[in-house]
C-alpha cells in the first residue's frame, strides 16, 4: 500500500510540473491575451454605415454613459436613438490608472476619457491616434487653451471636455475656523477631523502647494521635504476615502470637517442636502483639472466614433452635464445655457483665467508618475 | 486491493484544477516579480532589481511585521472567543447543537462588506456603542473606535469567529466522552478534567482555527480600507496600491510573494499537528 500511495503521488506530481511547466513556456513571455471587444456582436443595424460590425467600445468614467446620460450627448442620441445599445458598448473604469493599465495591456478601446496628467503618458505608448478636428463642427467653440492641452507632437490626440476643481470641501457649521490656505489643513485645530483622497498624486500636489513649491518643478530633495510634511499630517486625519461616494457620504456625518479634494459635484450634492458646506478658494488657488476623448489607436469605426464626438462637444451636451455635475465645460458657446447659479459659484465662464485661478494638474511623465505614488506608498505604511 | 487507474483518474480533475489556476498563476506572479516593467518591452527584461529595491525598504518590512503581528492578534482573539461558544455548543447544547450551529453559521451568509459596513456604523461617533456609553454618563471622543487598528481588529475578529467555531467543535465533537468519565473517576475536578483531556484533545481543532482566520488575514485589504484609517493600513492595501494605482506588477508580484512565504512558515510547521478533516468541519 505504501508503495501504491508513493506512485500515486509521484506520478500526479509529474503531472503537476508538466501543466506548470507547460503552462509557464506558452504565457512567460508574451504581452497578455488578445484583445476584447465588450458587449454583444449581433448587429441588426443597417442604417449606419459602420465598417465594422462591432459596437464602440468606450472606456469611459461611470456617469458619463449615453445610455445612461442621453442628455450629455445629445445631438447623437437624438440621431440613433433605439440603437444606442447596439453601437455603444461601456467599459467603466473608477481611476485612471485603471484605464492606462487596461489598455496596455491591450484592451480595445475606440474611444477613452482619461484626464490631463495622463494625456502624454497614451501618447508616448502609442495608444490614442491624432484626431482630425475639422470634422468636428463644433471643434470652434472649444476654449484655446485646453485645446493645446491636448496637443502632442504639432497633432491634437485629445479633445477636452470636462473640466472642474479640486479643493477642500468644509463644513462650516463645525470648524472653528474657515480654513483659507492648503497649508491650514496642517493646522492642529482640525486634528482627526481631516480626510484625505487616497491618491499621491494630488496629494503631493497639495502639499508641494502648502510648502510653496511648484508641484511640477520639484527636485529629488523637494521630494524628501514633501514626504515628511505629509507625514506630519498623518496626526490630523481621521481617515482616506478611496471610492467616491464616500466624498459624497463623509462630510453628511460629523467626524468630517475638511474633505479633501472633493470636485465640485460632491459640493453640488451636499449642499442640496442642506448642509452648511463651503467649497473652499485657497490663496494658493485650488486645484484643477481637465479630462478629454481620445480616440484609440486601433479603432475602426471611425465615422462613427467622430459623430459621437462631435455629439459630445455640442453646447447642448456640455450644458447637461454641467447643471448636472457643476463641472466646467470646455466649449465656451455651453455657458449661456448654463444655469446662472451654476455659472457664477465655479467661475464656469472664466475658462480662459483657469490657468492663472487654480493649479491646473500638468501631464506627468512616467517617472513622476512613479514618484508620486510611491513616495504616497510610504507615507501610508510609515507607522 | 485498490484500482490504481481509478484512483489516478479520480484525482486528475482536482490536479488539473489545482495546477492550472492555482499553481500556473501563482508561478506567473512569482515570476512577475522578477520582471523590470508591468507591460511593453520592460515586460520581457528580468532584474533582481525590486528585490533589491524591498530588501533595502524597511518602511514596508515594517508594515508586512506589522500587518503579520496585527493577524497574530486577530487569530488568538477569534481563537479565544470561538472556544467557549464551540465548547458548549458540543457539551452542554444538547439537543439544540445543530440548530445554535447554524444560528451561528448564518451570519457568515450575509454579504462580507454588509458586516463590515455594520460595524463603521456600530463604531462610528453616532453609533450604537457611542450612544450607549453616553446614556451610561461617559463622553464620547470622536470618531471613538472607528478609523483606527482596534476597529480593523474588532471587525475581523467578529468576521472569522463563525469560521473557526466549525473546526473547533468539530474537534471537540471527536473526544470519546468516556475519557472524561474515567477522568472523573480518577479524582479530577471539572476543571482539571478539561485542561488535562478536552484541552490537548481538541488542540489540533484549534491550530486549525488559528491558522484559517491567520492567513486570510494577513492579506486583507477590505476591512482596513473601510474601517482602517491611517493607522489601520495593512501590507494588503499596499499591494493593491502597486498592482491598481502604480501600475508597479512586479513589485506588487513581489511583496505579495513575501507575504505568501511569511505566511506559509507558520503553515509547515503547525501543520504537523493538524488534522485537515477538521478545517473541512467534517
Amino acid at each position: 500500500m505504501k508503495n501504491f500511495g508513493r506512485q500515486v503521488y509521484t506520478i500526479n506530481f509529474l503531472v503537476f510540473l508538466l501543466v506548470v511547466g507547460l503552462g509557464l513556456a506558452a504565457c512567460g513571455g508574451e504581452t497578455n491575451e488578445t484583445p476584447v471587444a465588450s458587449g454583444d456582436n449581433d448587429s441588426t443595424v443597417t442604417e449606419v454605415d459602420q465598417t465594422s460590425d462591432e459596437p464602440l467600445v468606450i472606456l469611459e468614467w461611470s456617469g458619463y454613459d449615453a445610455i445612461g446620460y442621453p442628455h450629455f450627448f445629445a445631438p447623437f442620441t437624438s440621431q440613433y436613438g433605439e440603437q444606442l445599445e447596439e453601437l455603444l458598448s461601456y467599459s467603466f473604469f473608477a481611476e485612471d490608472a485603471e484605464a492606462f493599465a487596461k489598455m496596455q495591456s491591450g484592451f480595445h478601446a475606440d474611444l477613452v476619457h482619461p484626464c490631463n496628467s495622463w494625456w502624454q503618458l497614451y501618447v508616448d505608448q502609442g495608444l490614442v491616434q491624432p484626431i482630425d478636428t475639422s470634422r468636428l463642427s463644433n471643434w470652434a467653440g472649444i476654449q484655446a487653451d485646453f485645446a493645446q492641452m491636448g496637443q502632442f507632437n504639432g497633432q491634437q490626440y485629445f479633445i477636452p471636455w470636462d473640466w472642474g476643481y479640486e479643493s477642500m470641501l468644509v463644513r462650516t457649521d463645525l470648524v472653528p475656523e474657515l480654513p483659507d490656505s492648503w497649508a491650514d489643513l496642517w493646522d492642529e485645530q482640525y486634528a482627526g477631523h481631516v480626510v484625505l483622497w487616497d491618491s499621491g498624486e494630488s496629494n503631493y500636489a497639495i502639499t508641494a502647494l502648502a510648502l510653496g513649491l511648484d508641484p511640477w518643478n520639484t527636485t529629488p530633495e523637494d521630494d524628501e521635504r514633501i514626504k515628511q510634511k505629509l507625514l506630519e499630517l498623518k496626526p490630523n486625519l481621521l481617515t482616506y476615502w478611496t471610492d467616491y461616494t464616500e466624498a459624497y457620504e463623509l462630510p453628511t456625518g460629523d467626524d468630517a470637517w475638511i474633505v479633501v479634494n472633493a470636485w465640485q459635484d460632491a459640493y453640488a450634492y451636499v449642499d442640496s442636502e442642506g448642509f452648511d458646506v463651503t467649497y473652499v478658494q485657497p490663496e494658493e488657488g485650488r486645484l484643477g483639472w481637465v479630462c478629454g476623448f481620445g480616440i484609440g489607436a486601433d479603432a475602426v469605426n471611425v465615422d462613427l466614433i467622430y459623430e459621437y464626438l462631435d455629439a459630445a462637444i455640442a453646447p447642448e451636451s456640455m450644458a447637461a452635464f454641467a447643471n448636472e455635475y457643476w463641472y466646467g465645460s470646455a466649449n465656451l458657446d455651453a455657458i449661456p445655457l448654463i444655469d446662472e447659479y451654476i455659472v457664477d459659484f465655479m467661475e464656469l465662464d472664466q475658462a480662459e483665467s483657469l490657468t492663472e485661478r487654480t493649479v491646473l494638474y500638468q501631464p506627468l511623465t512616467e517617472e513622476q508618475r512613479q514618484t508620486r505614488v510611491d513616495l504616497w506608498d510610504e507615507v501610508k505604511a510609515s507607522p | 486491493m485498490v484500482n490504481r487507474g481509478r484512483v489516478l483518474i479520480l484525482m486528475s480533475p482536482s490536479v488539473l484544477f489545482l495546477g492550472l489556476l492555482f499553481l500556473l498563476p501563482l508561478g506567473l506572479m512569482a515570476l512577475f516579480s522578477f520582471r523590470a516593467g508591468s507591460f511593453g518591452a520592460e515586460r520581457d527584461v528580468f532584474t533582481l532589481s525590486h528585490y533589491q529595491e524591498f530588501l533595502g525598504n524597511t518602511i514596508m518590512q515594517r508594515l508586512l511585521g506589522r500587518s503579520v503581528v496585527l493577524s497574530l492578534w486577530v487569530s488568538l482573539y477569534t481563537v479565544l472567543l470561538a472556544y467557549p461558544i464551540a465548547y458548549y455548543l458540543s457539551f452542554r447544547a444538547g439537543a439544540m447543537k445543530f440548530t445554535l450551529l447554524s444560528l451561528i453559521i448564518v451570519p457568515a451568509w450575509v454579504s462580507y462588506l454588509l458586516r463590515v459596513l455594520s460595524w463603521k456604523v456600530i463604531l462610528g461617533s453616532n453609533g450604537a456603542l457611542a450612544s450607549f456609553l453616553e446614556w451610561l454618563g461617559f463622553t464620547v471622543d470622536s470618531p471613538l473606535l472607528l478609523y483606527s487598528a482596534d476597529a480593523v481588529v474588532i471587525t475581523l475578529v467578529y468576521v472569522w469567529v463563525p469560521f473557526v467555531a466549525l473546526p473547533i467543535f468539530t474537534a471537540l465533537e471527536r473526544i470519546d466522552r468516556s475519557l472524561l468519565d474515567a477522568a472523573a473517576d480518577l479524582g479530577c475536578s471539572r476543571w482539571q478534567a478539561f485542561t488535562r483531556v478536552t484541552l490537548p484533545l481538541s488542540l489540533p481543532g484549534v491550530l486549525a482555527g488559528f491558522l484559517f482566520v491567520f492567513i486570510p488575514t494577513v492579506g486583507e485589504y477590505v476591512t482596513p480600507a473601510l474601517v482602517g484609517g491611517p493607522d489601520g493600513i495593512m501590507i494588503g492595501n499596499i499591494i493593491l496600491d502597486q498592482f491598481l494605482r502604480a501600475l508597479n506588477w512586479p513589485m506588487g508580484a513581489l511583496l505579495s510573494l513575501v507575504m505568501l512565504v511569511v505566511v506559509l512558515l507558520p503553515l509547515i510547521f503547525l501543520g504537523r499537528f493538524i488534522r485537515l478533516a477538521d478545517l473541512a468541519g467534517a
